[in-house]
């Protein structure tokens, strides 16, 4: 065989393999309480946030705390690292990322926001006169 | 109306300008060429009508057509009202049927003085047909009883529009979709003279007219990209030009594409290796555009980004899978059917030889292409393979991309220095000792202030090489003739950009800080006095701050308001720019004195007439402060101020009246508490006045128990808290994406050049 194929080969199977590896290694799943809480991982913890709890920032401590319920209504305290996501105050659904501590709250690193009423208009909107 | 007929109308002319274009293909026949070319300047002209329509309707505000509502508002200022043209989806296949029409003319002159315009026009055709059906599923002319058929009646015009998101409401709305765009539609180009050269059994020669629109795709994505990470990182405050995210990866894939077809058909033109190469990977840069599209505009991404995807309907879902369908089976089934008479031209070189150089950078390139890709799609790839969607964390795009930036580093050294064909190896390692031995000297240095890892280092070495290569390699072609210089200044740029990348991540400091006002705080060597905020632009606030270094004062003011439109606050950054770093101070909140004790306040709900007692002292709701000229200002839009009356009466003293006030401006409120003594503080949370029955007026009130509060705390100002963070030689990454667009603009300039000038010889 042609020594240029199998060199070419191995470093088509080399990088697969990398890529592949990295793939598992950093992918992180979606999932509710319950999950977030079982799962030693990080994880994506999707819920919305509790509007009849305080959501706060500390400056002390620099982290924002939040009260999130899955679908199931199940309810967990996030504490962000950092502050409040731009939307997060229209947001429908979150998505924090991070992970559950023994201490008992999600520590989360990044929050994303999903705020699609406001993208997908509605016809009371239409009608609402300014 | 009129809008929707001419979409349908530009649909058919292309259609037919399509067919024209393949018979002449076909047949041989100009009397269908001259056809071809007149439908193709009807679906333009259609086309320009259309778009002129659709900004006419934005700048007069026909707020009946649910576009024109749903992005735009009365109060925009002009070109962010232009530029709402493309804010939503419609809008922006809108403007990208505009950008591929306008390309379309020149490239149908182009391809005419090339022999390529039938099949090139009749591939570059359907693109521009398929956008054209884009925009009859997804219309920008639907009005808005047509949306909401039943719900909204017939001819209703709504007074105003819901406005364009603020994020959105920047300089950059304006120019940067609009290069994105164009590099979008030029990417077209090389896909269509890929399967042009296919249709036309022409394996070698399209390359040459191919080139310079290649580099030009790539020069604008290029700058589209630059410009989307100067926004991210100048105004939406994210922290840094580069995410990751969906979005910017998805004009990331065709550009890396481009560049690495770039360099095989640099190959191709010396020893005509790399033909099934170097079409494909044409085809790819397209591909990739269309895929990019899918991925943003389908919704299948879903939570997994920080830009909101809405799903455009299934008929618009469908549509786009379909576009990459045809777009994919069109070429490559051309292309296996045309694999077995292409001619194999067997590598001539040796491994030491510029044609292996190009060829591994192409090939590392691909890899980056691919593995960013594969992250992009991760939601979907786990979706099929688990029935669960998952997505990568962003550390899988820099572990994989970071040993391929190395090789790209190292590879754009080796590759100036190498010769054609084969290099003579004494004489190259004798090269090679410069270059190397400063590289390391440089990799020292920059490493005895610490590099994170045994990975960056070697990053950094492949940099240095990179550029130190191509400065030697640089000069001596100036200095001969500068024309072809745009490779090694391109190289150059990238070395640069690659060090920035390193500095400004490597490097980065950060520190969340709490400043409290009027005192000075040290942090990451700078002192920052936090000295209060000014309203700017009606409702957003300026919170200034000087930051002093070594003597040195600046004054930074980053931005942050409450939106009406997004409910939710808005925060933009401000930066010191100093030559060898940025200062970057980002908004996180503020904590207004008081409001800490709000939270342990009381509340107090009265009705008109009513008392209740809050510790020792009565208090009274009198009635509501609103003159008749309060109500006069109010009509006309402009600032006004309720307020509640209060009385307050103590045992053994005299009753006090006093007055908290409600400020309402341009939408945003404020309050101007009423204080009793020392002891309360009043501000009003709610108010109901009622019209019919005066008496049945009831207000909310807050009550701040200033006794009970310690006095160090009532005796502070507001507290700022902000995320500073130093960014060491972010200038080096602007400055290296100039250089390397610099180089593309004289790489375009030589290559259209030559094309016109091999087109004069045949």
């Amino acid at each position: 065989m042609n020594p240029k194929v199998i060199v070419g080969s191995i470093i088509v199977i080399v990088f697969i393999i990398f890529g592949s590896y990295s793939f598992l290694e950093s992918n992180v799943e979606y999932t509710d309480v319950s999950g977030a809480m079982r799962s030693q991982k990080k994880v994506q913890l999707k819920g919305s946030w509790n509007r009849d709890k305080e959501a706060s920032f500390d400056p002390r401590t620099s982290q924002f705390t939040f009260y999130l319920i899955d679908e199931s209504g199940k309810e967990c305290k996030v504490v962000l690292e950092g502050a409040a996501p731009n939307n997060f105050e229209m947001a429908t659904s979150v998505v924090a990322k991070g992970r559950f501590l023994e201490e008992g709250y999600f520590h989360a690193t990044e929050v994303l926001t999903k705020c699609p009423s406001k993208y997908e208009a509605d016809p009371e909107d239409v009608k609402r006169k300014v | 109306m009129i809008g929707g007929i001419l979409v349908k109308l530009a649909f058919l002319t292309c259609l037919l300008s399509v067919a024209c274009f393949y018979q002449t293909h076909r047949s041989g026949n100009t009397r269908y060429l001259k056809l071809g070319r007149a439908f193709f300047h009807a679906t333009v002209i259609s086309v320009l009508v259309i778009a002129a329509t659709l900004l006419y309707l934005i700048l007069t505000h026909q707020f009946q057509y649910t576009y024109v509502w749903s992005y735009s508002s009365r109060e925009l200022s002009l070109p962010l009202l232009i530029s709402t043209f493309y804010a939503g989806q419609e809008g922006s296949f809108m403007l990208w049927t505009l950008y591929t029409s306008l390309i379309g003319i020149f490239l149908m002159q182009y391809s005419s003085k090339k022999g390529y315009e039938p099949q090139v026009m009749s591939v570059y055709g359907l693109i521009e047909l398929m956008l054209l059906l884009m925009l009859i599923v997804k219309n920008p002319f639907t009005f808005v009883w047509e949306t909401w058929p039943g719900q909204v009646e017939a001819g209703f015009v709504p007074q105003n529009g819901r406005g364009l998101n603020p994020l959105l409401q920047n300089y950059w709305m304006v120019i940067h979709p609009q290069v994105l765009f164009t590099g979008f539609a030029s990417m077209g180009v090389p896909y269509a003279y890929a399967v042009a050269a296919m249709m036309k059994r022409d394996y070698s020669n399209w390359i040459r007219p191919a080139t310079p629109w290649i580099v030009y795709g790539a020069t604008v994505l290029g700058t589209g990209i630059m410009m989307g990470g100067f926004w991210a990182y100048e105004t939406l405050g994210w922290g840094g030009y580069w995410g990751w995210d969906p979005v910017e990866n998805s004009s990331l894939v065709p550009w890396l594409f481009a560049i690495g077809s770039i360099h095989t058909i640099l190959s191709q033109r010396k020893s005509g290796a790399f033909v099934r190469t170097n079409l494909m990977l044409a085809m790819l840069c397209f591909i990739t555009v269309l895929y990019s599209t899918f991925l943003t505009r389908s919704g299948v991404l879903g939570d997994t980004s920080v830009h909101s995807f809405v799903d455009p309907g299934m008929w618009a879902y469908w549509l786009l899978i379909g576009i990459i369908i045809l777009f994919v089976g069109l070429g490559f089934g051309l292309l296996v059917k045309r694999l077995r008479e292409m001619p194999k031209v067997p590598p001539q070189h040796s491994y030491l030889s510029r044609e292996f150089a190009l060829f591994l950078g192409s090939a590392t390139l691909v890899c980056a292409a691919i593995f960013v890709t594969v992250g992009t799609s991760s939601p979907i790839i786990t979706e099929i393979i688990q029935g669960k969607t998952t997505a990568v964390d962003i550390s899988y795009y820099v572990t994989t991309t970071l040993p391929l930036g190395i090789a790209i580093g190292l590879l754009t050294g080796l590759g100036q220095l190498l010769w054609w064909t084969r290099s003579d190896k004494r004489g190259f390692l004798r090269t090679l000792i410069w270059p190397v031995g400063l590289a390391l000297f440089a990799t020292a240095v920059i490493g005895f202030f610490g590099i994170e890892s045994m990975v960056v280092a070697l990053f950094v070495f492949g940099a240095c090489f990179a550029l130190l290569a191509n400065i030697q390699v640089g000069w001596r072609i100036i200095k001969g003739n500068p024309k072809y210089a745009g490779g090694a200044i391109a190289h150059v740029g990238l070395a640069v950009m690659f060090l920035g990348f390193v500095g400004s991540g490597n490097y980065n400091d950060k520190q969340t800080i709490s400043l409290v006002e009027g005192k000075s705080v040290d942090a990451l060597g700078y002192t920052l006095t936090y000295v209060g905020y000014r309203p700017i632009d009606q409702e957003k606030y300026a919170f200034q701050v000087n930051v002093e270094k070594d003597g040195r004062n600046y004054h930074v003011a980053p931005i942050m308001y409450y939106s009406s439109y997004t409910e939710g606050l808005m925060r933009n950054p401000d930066i010191v720019n100093l030559i060898t770093k940025d200062f970057y101070l980002a908004p996180l909140s503020l904590e207004q004195n008081g409001s800490k004790n709000r939270t342990s306040a009381q509340r107090l709900l009265l009705k008109k007439g009513e008392s209740k007692t809050i510790a020792d002292v009565e208090v009274t709701f009198v009635d509501f402060d609103f003159p008749v000229m309060e109500k006069a200002a109010m009509l006309e839009g402009k600032e006004v101020r309720i307020g509640a009356k209060l009385r307050i009466a103590e045992a053994g003293s005299k009753p006090v009246l006093i007055t908290p006030f409600k400020i309402i401006d341009g939408g945003v409120s404020r309050d101007e508490m009423a204080a009793f003594e020392d002891r309360f503080e009043f501000t009003i949370v709610n108010m109901n006045p009622d019209r019919e029955d005066r008496d049945n007026s009831r207000v909310e009130l807050s009550v701040n128990d200033l006794s009970s509060t310690t006095q160090g705390q009532s005796g502070e100002g507001d507290v700022l808290v902000v995320e500073a963070s130093v960014k060491p030689f972010i200038n080096m990454v602007w400055s290296g994406v100039i250089i390397l667009l610099v180089g593309f603009i004289v790489t375009i300039v030589r290559r259209t050049k030559e094309a016109a000038l091999r087109n004069r010889n045949l």
